[in-house]
């Protein structure tokens, strides 16, 4: 009889195990769905991608995980170009994107929200030219939020903005435009700490987007861009406070990344050059700030009234010299780009035509030959 | 002198509405845009390479030039190529 007992209580107590398995399976899915939502809202679609992809499995989210990763795929596919700087469509998501939503009608058959994603993606891939997908109006409205304060709105809520648009979006720029709206705003500790703070975010935005860069050249392109604007911000806000030292370390680190090619970092360069007495350096760097393109036009008027300052002679002296010196830093900087590969054979590659035939580069041996890769993005 | 470009696209209608749109004076052939990177070692685009007439690369250049003079560059490449500096060694 015991015996009976502990035979229908293992049964029942496999029951509820069972049933309590399921239910915790269930509310795993269901929490990886919402989880994989709220990535993608961020845009840090790898991990969106993967929680997504375990709410697939359990019936219970199949069809919902399966549409949101349709609609995902979907973006990635026809729709990101050029939405985040460096991004570009991933046509290998396009034949993933039908599936998805295909998986989802198939797992709920009733479900309208995917059928219409379905029909969009499919006349995406009938169409000769599908457009990026539009700004997103909430987080162009809290861009707009953060841009309002920046005169004179108090700090905590300017600090509050870049949180809610960071929140909303969690690629790094509310971090660096705060930053810069608060050295604009004499709270240079503050902005100091906002422009570290994007570093790691940038990082991470980029590792979660990666293939969207499409070439590794790009990536590194876009982390040394994070970075360097980080370091442009923090020495800016040194010079401010006029810790020469330290501001000097980070502008050059800024310096470093972007190979001296970027306006704003320069024209900082020379402000502390200038406030050094250095006046050839200064010199130096306004030159090569103005012989970039870039800059609001108001601070390349500075970067010339600051280089007129350091540079004696007549107005009209001063131009005749000015011209002179951007085409020569121009040159300069054409030359440094050249890589050459001197003594290198030209490896063997197997080209195609544009429509998928082998190309024959027979033509080709034995003339001078100009080989430039290019693409259409 | 021959002139080549190859188009990294992995997207066949875009491409060949950028070549309607370019109508590009040139031939133009396909490679992946994965192969390319490991063979030629380039990691961004434009790469353009100079090779003279011994198939040997003399110069290279990786990325945009944006403030380059580029028919005044690209012709001053091709001259050094096509003197005797580019002849067949």
């Amino acid at each position: 009889m015991q015996t009976v007992i502990g035979w229908r209580g293992a049964i029942a107590a496999g029951a509820v195990l069972l049933a309590t398995g399921a239910v915790v399976a269930q509310s795993t899915a269901r929490e990886q769905l919402a989880r994989g939502q709220a990535l993608w809202d961020q845009r840090l679609s790898k991990s969106a991608i993967a929680a997504l992809e375990a709410a697939t499995r359990d019936k219970s989210t199949a069809a919902e995980a399966n549409e949101a990763l349709g609609r995902l795929y979907t973006f990635k596919g026809w729709q990101q170009d050029n939405v985040m700087p460096g991004w570009h469509d991933e046509p290998a998501y396009r034949v993933k994107a039908i599936a998805a939503l295909k998986a989802s009608i198939a797992a709920d058959p009733n479900r309208a929200s995917a059928q219409e994603a379905l029909r969009i993606a499919e006349g995406f891939a009938a169409a000769d030219k599908v457009d990026p997908a539009p700004p997103r109006p909430e987080i162009r409205a809290l861009d707009a939020k953060l841009q309002s304060l920046a005169a004179d709105g108090p700090v905590a809520a300017i600090l509050a903005a870049v949180d809610a648009r960071a929140k909303a979006q969690a690629d790094p720029a509310p971090y660096f435009a705060g930053a810069q709206i608060l050295i604009d705003r004499g709270e240079y500790d503050r902005a100091i700490a906002m422009a570290a703070h994007g570093v790691p975010v940038s990082d991470h935005f980029i590792d979660e987007n990666l293939p969207a860069y499409q070439m590794s050249g790009k990536s590194q392109g876009s982390y040394n861009r994070g970075r360097s604007q980080a370091a442009d911000l923090t020495g800016w806000a040194l010079f401010m406070k006029k810790d020469y030292a330290a501001a000097a370390e980070k502008l050059d680190e800024a310096e470093r990344l972007t190979q001296g090619q970027d306006f704003a970092n320069q024209f900082h360069l020379g402000e502390l050059a200038r406030a050094r007495n250095d006046a050839a350096l200064a010199r130096a760097h306004y030159v090569n700030a103005l012989s970039l393109s870039g800059g609001p036009a108001p601070l390349r008027q500075r970067a010339t009234q600051a280089l007129k300052a350091v540079q004696p002679g007549s107005t009209g002296v001063f131009e005749t010299w000015m011209e002179g010196e951007l085409s020569r830093r121009r040159e300069e900087r054409q030359a440094a780009a050249l890589k050459s590969l001197v003594d290198r054979p030209l490896p063997k590659l197997a080209l195609t035509t544009v429509d998928g035939r082998p190309y024959d580069t027979s033509g080709l041996r034995g003339k001078v030959l100009l080989l430039n890769f290019f693409a259409s993005w | 002198m021959a002139f080549l470009l190859v188009s990294i696209d992995e997207d066949d209608k875009r491409l060949q509405r950028y070549l309607n749109e370019m109508k590009f004076p040139f031939p133009v052939a396909r490679v992946k845009a994965e192969t390319a990177e490991q063979v030629m070692g380039f990691d961004n685009i434009p790469a353009t390479f100079y090779v003279d007439r011994g198939d040997i690369v003399r110069y290279y250049v990786n990325g945009s030039e944006p403030h380059g003079d580029s028919p005044t560059r690209v012709s001053w490449f091709v001259d050094q190529l096509k003197g005797p500096a580019g002849a067949r060694r």
